[in-house]
């Protein structure tokens, strides 16, 4: 135990037009957690995937085990022990857990599949790790926390001692979470090596054993994690002290701006009620399935509403469509900027003047090329955009600049009601900074801000109040510098009691 | 912190600009080609009958390439093609005013075209099953239209005066030295150009193409977007008709069979992608022009019929995979910047 099994030396690699990684060393051990951390396109994602063969590295030596690997391909990194969790689940939804452990490697008995001996060893395997998942089940029918479970077995199945794991909490639940470290911790003490790589800072208390932290490429420090305080850590990642985490503006609480009433649609938005005034950000908490991002999809229109009002500077508005919701003054920056953000295939201007097409063209509809450049060019400039130019795919930026361009697309026009859903999930802590000066600008133009977000502390710190919901109800209010979030926790998980319910 | 140069000003890679030129290195190297082997195909004459040929292929390519923008398919284009000539050929062999008879075609055509666009964007059917169905019944239509039979001569019913007008206008005459086939053809390309550039619907059909769930996040109406592709596919497929029409004088019931895949070919051909949000329609120019060119110059040198449908079956097929190669090895390179 404790013994070297990675060593990459003077890593270097290079693609057009950028230097990805310059000289860049990592160290893992056997029995302990390393976490790898850094900045959106720090090269972390780099520097693993050519530690499990998909890309080859330039220049530098690669020790696996004490032995000089040279080019690896992903099948020989897999063969040394070298597993890849991704941060997007690559499983076959359609079938079987057992299925998609064996994928590619299936058990044979004669020219016939042997799904019993699959399912006997995947069952072996799961029940080795304690994890209750049927080997039979089916992998759609999975929760996502449950998803990358299998795919941790998948990666012990084919005796993996070298675990990469990219943002592996991103999706789950505290209860998720804490069942996952569990299983971290069981395969520390059998003598794996795991590389954890997130952007949660608050979490790496409960399982890092050391640190390493990548900036712009380059290798900056390694230390143990136990002993190094947070700030020192941040330090290093951004280059540059980080005042403060959670940047707050005071502003004197104006009038409504934002009411909505008797909101109703389908089983995660119930009766909800509430109020945004000018000059204030309003949080909305609660866990994962909360029915959040439900109610902010109801409001804009995306989804199909069964009843509800909603109000904006004291006029009933219709919205049926997000047309609508524009129209009327909201907007909405949804949590998943992949899937729904973002046309990854169009440049970044397009992107940008998408929404505001109505602003940007005559009556003909011809896009005035003039205002298009302008807009595009003062987005990009304001909300600090990384790109050589605007022409860029979108899908070619980092997270962090990806969502910057989601949010840009809606500051673009003067509206009332800005909803932002999660938008610093999965981006670095100075991007997240960033998005917070933002809603904090809006705040103080007299925009409603409402801001969805499953971190407690980053509501708590960014908000003024906060709405917590549970089972699509809201369950309480609470002042943000009042409560704690134990209070926030409680209302959180205030489920209805459907006992009484049947009852009456 | 702000990356942007000053000059980062005015560096417009026009997107698939680079793929619409290979489109025209290729085509301008076939002619030379096929001018070497027979210097005949490069007559004057015949570079006339070769773009009046390609009016077809450009214009169901253009209107096959709006679809496949919006990350869909229309199978119903040589049908819609058929049920133009036919309907509009029924009527004027009939005696029917030219202008009536086309727009009751025309009628006929855009309807097909909003009930694409209904049952795609609307009730989100697979396009590709969506629109075989539209096929079979607009090739109904087709059949229908003279009681199962091709029509008469459209002269029988106008006159020979006005039925020589209809033709010329739309095939055999000339305007400034070039087919009028042509130039009709051109001037539709230009405009469905300048939409799909320039205007709010072109944008709007490159963003359902690209991510339909950003799109409609974005306030855009996917349906009314998709039905309007679909009609400009059908208004496409309703000259292509006229131009048959014009060339034979009447209605032939078997007119654009497997013009949908000329149009999917010639759109190819010129780099627009198959998966939607990615394409110029100026390659689809190049790509009409490359594929008549090949069914040009292979019949003047006496290749036989087969040798034509091979070579043109590898140049789509090549076409495609030099594309996709080429995008693997530049989304390797994007994913690695992260």
């Amino acid at each position: 135990m404790n013994e070297t099994i990675v060593s990459m030396q003077g890593i270097n690699k290079s693609f057009p037009g950028v230097k990805a990684l310059d000289n860049v060393h990592f160290e893992l051990r056997s029995g302990e957690v390393m976490a790898l951390l850094g900045e959106n396109g720090a090269g972390k994602s780099t520097l693993m995937k050519i530690l499990s063969g998909v890309y080859t590295r330039d220049s530098g030596t690669v020790e696996i085990f004490g032995k000089e690997c040279g080019d690896l391909n992903t099948k020989q990194a897999q063969a040394l022990g070298v597993a890849i969790i991704h941060q997007e689940l690559n499983m076959c939804p359609h079938l079987t857990v057992a299925e998609n452990m064996f994928l590619g490697r299936e058990k044979h008995k004669g020219f016939l599949v042997d799904t019993k001996a699959m399912e006997a060893e995947a069952g072996r395997i799961l029940s080795d790790l304690k994890i209750d998942i049927s080997p039979s089940e089916m992998v759609g029918n999975l929760p996502v926390s449950k998803q990358q479970m299998v795919e941790i077995a998948k990666a012990l199945s084919i005796n993996a001692k070298i675990l990469i794991m990219d943002e592996p909490t991103s999706a789950l639940t505290a209860k998720e979470i804490d069942e996952l470290f569990r299983i971290i911790k069981r395969l520390r003490a059998d003598g794996c090596g795991i590389v954890y790589i997130s952007h949660r800072l608050e979490e790496l208390q409960h399982i890092v054993d050391r640190v390493t932290i990548m900036r712009d490429g380059q290798y900056i420090t390694s230390m143990d994690f136990a002993g190094t305080p947070m700030d020192t850590i941040i330090t290093h990642m951004v280059g540059r002290e980080i005042k403060e985490k959670f940047p707050r503006v005071e502003c004197q609480k104006g009038e409504k701006i934002f009411e909505v009433k008797n909101l109703n649609a389908g089983k995660m938005v119930r009766d909800i009620n509430f109020e945004v005034y000018a000059g204030e950000i309003v949080g909305f908490a609660g866990l994962m399935g909360a029915g959040r991002t439900e109610t902010t999809r109801a409001i804009f229109g995306v989804d199909p509403k069964t009843s509800g009002e909603l109000i904006v500077d004291g006029k009933t508005v219709t919205v049926n469509s997000p047309a609508d919701a524009i129209k009327a003054g909201i907007v909405l920056a949804p949590e998943d900027r992949k899937k729904d953000g973002l046309c990854t295939k169009l440049p970044i201007r397009e992107n940008i003047a998408l929404p505001n097409l109505d602003i940007l063209c005559n009556k003909l509809g011809v896009v005035s090329k003039k205002k298009e450049d302008a807009m595009c060019d003062k987005a990009v400039i304001d909300l600090h955009i990384k790109t050589p130019n605007v022409e860029v795919d979108a899908g070619s930026l980092s997270g962090g600049n990806q969502q910057k361009v989601v949010v840009g697309k809606w500051l673009a026009r003067d509206s009332r009601v800005v909803i932002f859903d999660e938008p610093t999930r999965g981006i670095d802590v100075a991007a997240k900074v960033e998005i917070y000066n933002l809603m904090n600008q809006l705040k103080q133009q007299g925009v409603a801000v409402m801001f969805v977000s499953s971190e407690m502390p980053e509501v708590m710190g960014i908000a003024d109040r906060i709405i917590v919901m549970c089972d699509g109800r809201i369950t309480g209010e609470v002042m943000a510098r009042e409560t704690t979030q134990a209070e926030i926790l409680t209302l959180a998980t205030q489920f209805e009691n459907k006992f009484a319910e049947e009852a009456v | 912190m702000s990356t942007l140069n000053d000059n980062k000003k005015k560096k417009i890679a026009i997107r698939g600009l680079g793929a619409a030129m290979v489109g025209f290195a290729g085509w301008v190297i076939l002619l030379l080609v096929f001018g070497l082997i027979d210097p005949n195909i490069l007559k004057i004459t015949n570079i006339l009958n070769l773009l009046r040929s390609m009016s077809k292929y450009l214009l169901v390519g253009v209107g096959q390439s709006v679809i496949l923008i919006t990350g869909n398919i229309d199978l119903s284009i040589g049908s819609v093609v058929a049920m133009s000539a036919m309907v509009s050929s029924t009527l004027m062999s009939n005696g029917t005013p030219v202008i009536v008879a086309l727009l009751v075609a025309l009628a006929a055509c855009l309807a097909f075209g909003v009930v694409n666009g209904v049952l795609v964007g609307k009730f989100k059917l697979p396009p590709f099953i969506a629109t075989l169905g539209t096929m079979f019944c607009a090739r109904g239509v087709a059949y229908m239209a003279n009681g199962n039979r091709n029509t008469n001569a459209i002269s029988t019913g106008l006159g020979k005066e006005v039925g020589d007008k209809f033709q010329d206008f739309f095939y055999y005459g000339k305007t400034l030295g070039v087919y009028n086939a042509f130039w009709i053809a051109f001037i539709i390309f230009a405009v469905v150009f300048f939409i799909m550039a320039k205007t709010r619907t072109g944008r709007h059909i490159y963003a359902i193409g690209s991510n339909v769930e950003a799109a409609k996040l974005s306030g855009v109406n996917v349906f009314t977007t998709t039905t309007k592709a679909y009609l400009i596919s059908a208004f496409c497929s309703f000259v292509v008709g006229l131009i048959l029409a014009g060339q034979a004088g009447m209605g032939n019931m078997e007119a654009g069979n497997s013009y949908e895949m000329y149009g999917v070919a010639a759109g190819v051909i010129g780099g627009v992608s198959p998966l939607g949000g990615t394409g110029l329609l100026l390659g689809t120019l190049a790509g009409a022009g490359v594929w008549q060119t090949l069914e040009n110059g292979l019949g003047i040198i006496g290749a036989p019929v087969g040798i034509q449908r091979i070579v043109i079956g590898l140049i789509v097929t090549g076409a495609v995979l030099i594309d996709v190669v080429f995008r693997q090895g530049a989304g390797a390179k994007k994913k690695a910047k992260k």
